[in-house]
């Protein structure tokens, strides 16, 4: 238990340096910068004015409301449909379900970069570009392989035996799905949520390439901005403003720890 | 399915397998995830896939020209040297975020505060790449912070060029998706680690099994799920790594650290060769298909029966 | 029971939330000035790779207000993401009213295909007015006709930090034998001279030697008539080898912020174009103060005029676009003095019009000098060059500056790569 928890502090130290890294060279001022080591901590004044700085050249505020509802909205949708996908392969046993689990998940295959002018030119033709619900619709598409591919395989640990109990009960489909496995996975759901979230709350190429005004852009898309090579923004800067649209999805990691700790009954049923 | 049901259905030759009961809401449950891929990421890659039998450059009208591009993709050297980099990446990010994972999970399964040590390596992946990229880019510069890290403990390798010089800026890049990665794999591992039941495991330390044997004979096998889970997306992801290398060394110095997602972007909105990109991302997406499916195929294949 | 209405109240906000997302987006803001509109009225969609300059062009739009129309800004940070943005929207019915380009090869691609609304008349008028120089035209010139208007003008020069200058005893030097004797001090003392990239700019040092050894033979490059083999450039190529193995260049593997690097002396000069001002604002270094400027003598002493290299992009009007008119009357008012005085004021940077005003004197006189006599404007090697040419020489350049390799095997790729440009074109 010791040796365990030894190897996991140094690991874990090793892993914070750099976020010390990131911590202490936010907080020095562009001005000072230079007079510093990057091993050397700055101030927290320092940090706050960058911050600040950060959020007003990069106009932080435009997109975060935007970036929230994407992020929340879309992997919702997202662990839905995926857990709705891999119960219809396992539990209801779909006829050749594995053609058309690949079917979903191959669909994460294509490199993200080479479907992003096709899409473009779609969105523009149907009147999805640069409106939210355009913008959901993509990450929920995006984020449902991932989805479908954890809740496929979480579902195959739940023995088949519940599902043919639930149905001598006389109980629906959609009840059991809902009533019965869902609940069960609680874990894995919140698991993908939270990675879906930060993943689609960290975009940059599809935020850039479907939206335009500043309402309806993503924030990443502001953040990035600070780093243009005609007139972008000193490092501490950047590094102030990462940290500062970074925090939400920390915070979300922070919060929903709970989830995992509460320890999985699945074994029992 | 029982066996009088196999029997009857030999006896009804139109049909070949006994229709599932539930066949129609298994269908409407799996609907709204296909016909969402299909049209929001198939279409578009149909295009791609016509656009890399053309010459285009992203204004007017493509032009067929068949083979052409497959001919010049495989005659550049770059593209071969991006192939072998994309080969260092997938060896590497199996080897390392996948094995690292896998061992953050265990060492920290069942520990009081489990969670508490879990989350240094998950802080990384809530970071906006913006940052990370600054950062590591502090870290791996030359006289960076790591070399002066190393320095200062009197360890060799503080002159290293670690962007500049191929292959070690491949090499210390995967260290930084390392760093990014472990905690996800970490985190899909615990939840693994969590869904197998506790009496069997219970059983096998009765009968005196513990430490390693106990891993390797009962927690790895009932772990396979989610293993399949962590490999498959590794061996996706990182046949496509893009965001690190293009935020740290564009591919370079020169096209040394290109992945073929690189080459594809490069050559696609660099150079204005939409055709030859997007056949670099057909050849990509080829090559994922068949190791996802050969991987998988496998892997569930076994999972299934459980 | 409660982890039941947990899920439903989830998917409940969810689609509340959808629900609100459709009615609060749609492109609501597509101006209403089109054709024949006031053109005060009118809200052009504009889009730039220079997105860090948001708060320049709210400034514009603060000095347009009542005169002409305003901007409704769209800024990308990735320029490649944004050159295919803008190719692709031509495909669409959302064309951009205005947009930013680059000159050279990019731009006569988007006039080849007819994307681009001539301004050969906007371009008549502010030459004949003195709003802008003939030399200038150049760029946006083809085939005659004029088109987009230039949205800004960049003169490379060399910025250098003043205390470290002092301390080594140097002066500002005035030819490049003076510039290699005060780089070989800077050396002796354990200072770096110089700074350089291995992207992006990996290219902008072949571009000052070549340009200072014979400018023909630098401009001969962009159109075939000169080879990259040629004695010249072989000659311009070993100057800048022997600079490299003399540590003239800090390590391409240091990627501090330049600005930072040459406000601390870690490099005692940087080689940039006039923008770079703004960044050293930024950190609170004073110009004439803190660094100063001076234009980098030629490399070959026999030449009349000292080579400048002079990077301009253009301001465009989509052609067939909602608001082509109104976006065509605000580019003959961005030409004008006003426009550029505002723009000047609030970049902090120079103008391409000898008429505005530019406030940082050290910028100002840099101005003068090089539209005055005994200067010699030459475009940027990167918009001066054809792609493909430009594709092969920048990841030849970067991988020499990164290895300080042979400087014929360099010029030997990127040559076979010209051949084959100039045997199709």
């Amino acid at each position: 238990m010791i040796a365990r928890k030894i190897v996991l502090a140094i690991l874990g130290l090793l892993w914070l340096v750099p976020v010390y890294l990131l911590l202490a060279n936010a907080s020095k001022l562009p001005a000072e910068f230079g007079d510093y080591g990057l091993w050397e901590p700055g101030n927290i004044g320092a940090l706050l004015t960058n911050m600040a700085d950060a959020w007003d050249r990069g106009r932080l505020s435009q997109g975060i409301v935007s970036t929230a509802i994407y992020a929340v909205v879309s992997p919702i949708i997202a662990v839905l449909i995926g857990a709705a996908a891999g119960f219809a392969i396992v539990a209801l046993r779909l006829r050749n379900g594995f053609f058309w689990f690949v079917v979903i998940f191959a669909s994460t295959i294509f490199p993200l970069q080479m479907i992003l002018m096709p899409l473009f030119v779609g969105y523009a033709e149907t009147g999805l570009f640069n409106t939210r619900v355009g913008m959901i619709l993509v990450y929920t598409v995006i984020a449902t392989p991932f989805s479908a591919f954890v809740m496929r395989n979480f579902f195959t640990g739940i023995a088949h035996q519940v599902f043919e109990a639930a149905v001598m009960d006389g109980a629906s489909t959609w009840r059991i799905f809902w009533r019965i496995y869902l609940p069960m996975s609680t874990s894995a759901l919140v698991a993908i949520f939270i990675l879906q979230a930060t993943f689609i709350w960290n975009d940059l190429l599809l935020g850039l390439t479907l939206t335009q005004s500043s309402e309806i852009r993503p924030v990443i898309t502001a953040l990035s901005a600070l780093q243009s090579t005609y007139g972008g923004s000193a490092m501490s800067t950047v590094l102030a403003g990462g940290l500062l649209v970074s925090l939400p999805t920390v915070i979300l990691f922070l919060a929903t720890q709970r989830a995992f700790s509460r320890g999985l009954s699945l074994g029992q049923f | 399915m029982s066996l009088p049901t196999a029997r009857q259905a030999d006896l009804v030759p139109q049909q070949r397998r006994p229709k599932n009961q539930f066949w129609l809401s298994s269908i409407g449950f799996v609907a709204p995830g296909v016909l969402l891929v299909a049209v929001v990421l198939y279409l578009p890659f149909l295009w791609t896939t016509y656009i890399s039998f053309t010459e285009y450059n992203g204004l007017g009208d493509p032009e067929f020209i068949g083979i052409e591009n497959y001919r010049d993709m495989f005659a550049d050297p770059a593209f071969l040297n991006s192939v072998l980099n994309t080969l260092y990446w997938v060896v590497g990010t199996i080897a390392l975020p996948v094995g690292l994972g896998l061992l953050i999970a265990v060492l920290s399964h069942g520990l009081p505060n489990a969670t508490l040590f879990r989350l240094p390596f998950l802080i990384p992946y809530a970071l906006s790449g913006v940052a990370v990229g600054v950062i590591w880019s502090f870290v791996l510069q030359t006289n960076g912070a790591l070399s002066q890290a190393l320095e200062f403990f009197n360890l060799p390798g503080s002159e290293l060029r670690w962007l500049l010089d191929a292959p070690l800026n491949t090499f210390v890049m995967i260290g930084a998706s390392t760093w990014q990665g472990a905690g996800v794999n970490a985190l899909l591992f615990g939840i693994g680690l969590q869904s197998i039941p506790k009496e069997p495991l219970e059983a096998a330390r009765v009968d005196g099994a513990s430490g390693f044997t106990l891993f390797r004979t009962m927690t790895w096998p009932m772990l396979a799920p989610l293993t399949t889970v962590v490999v498959g997306l590794s061996i996706v992801g990182s046949l496509k790594t893009f965001d690190i290398i293009w935020g740290m060394t564009k591919g370079g110095p020169g096209r040394v650290s290109e992945t073929l997602a690189l080459t594809m972007y490069k050559e696609t909105f660099v150079n204005n060769a939409y055709g030859l990109g997007a056949a670099v991302a057909l050849f990509l997406t080829v090559v994922t298909v068949l190791a996802s499916i050969l991987y998988l195929r496998r892997q569930l294949a076994h999972s299934r029966s459980i | 029971m409660r982890k039941k209405t947990t899920l439903a109240a989830a998917v409940l906000t969810a689609a509340a939330l959808t629900l609100a997302a459709c009615s609060g987006g749609g492109d609501g803001d597509n101006g209403d000035g089109g054709e024949g509109g006031d053109p005060t009225e009118a809200v052009l969609s504009f889009y730039t790779d220079k997105a860090a300059w948001e708060p320049s062009f709210d400034d514009m739009n603060a000095a347009s207000e009542g005169t002409t129309a305003t901007l409704d800004f769209t800024g990308y940070s990735d320029p490649t993401a944004y050159d295919a943005f803008i190719k692709q929207s031509f495909r669409t019915d959302d064309k951009p009213d205005l947009f930013t380009w680059h000159t050279g090869d990019s731009l006569a691609q988007l006039v080849e295909e007819g994307l681009v609304a001539p301004t050969t008349e906007i371009w008549d008028a502010a030459i004949a007015n003195g709003d802008v120089t003939e030399e200038l035209a150049e760029n946006y010139t083809f085939e005659g006709e004029q088109y987009c208007v230039p949205l800004n003008v960049v003169y490379w020069v060399m910025y250098y930090n003043k205390a470290v200058f002092a301390e080594n005893g140097i002066e500002v030097p005035t030819t490049w034998e003076e510039f290699m004797a005060a780089g070989q001090t800077l050396v002796d003392n354990g200072q770096v001279p110089l700074h350089q990239m291995n992207i992006i700019f990996e290219f902008v040092w072949f571009q000052a030697i070549l340009a200072g050894l014979d400018p023909d033979a630098y401009n001969g490059l962009s159109d075939g008539s000169v080879s990259y083999t040629d004695p010249v450039v072989v000659e311009a190529m070993n100057i800048w080898h022997d600079m490299q193995s003399d540590g003239f260049f800090i390590d391409p593997g240091v990627t501090t912020d330049p600005q930072t690097l040459l406000q601390t002396g870690e490099v005692a000069m940087a080689y940039f174009g006039t923008f770079f001002t703004g960044q050293l604002t930024d950190l609170g270094m004073v110009s004439d103060t803190d660094y100063g400027i001076f234009t980098l003598p030629n490399v070959s002493a026999d030449l009349d005029d000292t080579s400048v290299v002079v990077e301009t992009g253009p301001l465009c009007v989509g052609a067939g676009s909602a608001n082509e008119a109104a976006a065509l009357d605000y580019s003959a008012w961005w030409m004008g003095v006003d426009a550029q005085s505002a723009w000047s004021e609030s970049r902090g940077d120079v103008s391409f019009n000898p008429g505005a005003t530019v406030t940082d004197t050290a910028l100002a006189t840099v101005t003068e000098q090089v539209n005055g006599d005994g200067f010699l404007q030459l475009r940027r090697y990167l918009e001066a060059t054809p792609t493909p040419i430009y594709t092969v020489a920048s990841e030849q350049f970067g991988a020499f500056v990164t290895n300080n390799g042979d400087p014929m095997a360099v010029l030997e790729a990127i040559q076979a790569e010209a051949d084959a440009y100039w045997a199709e074109n």
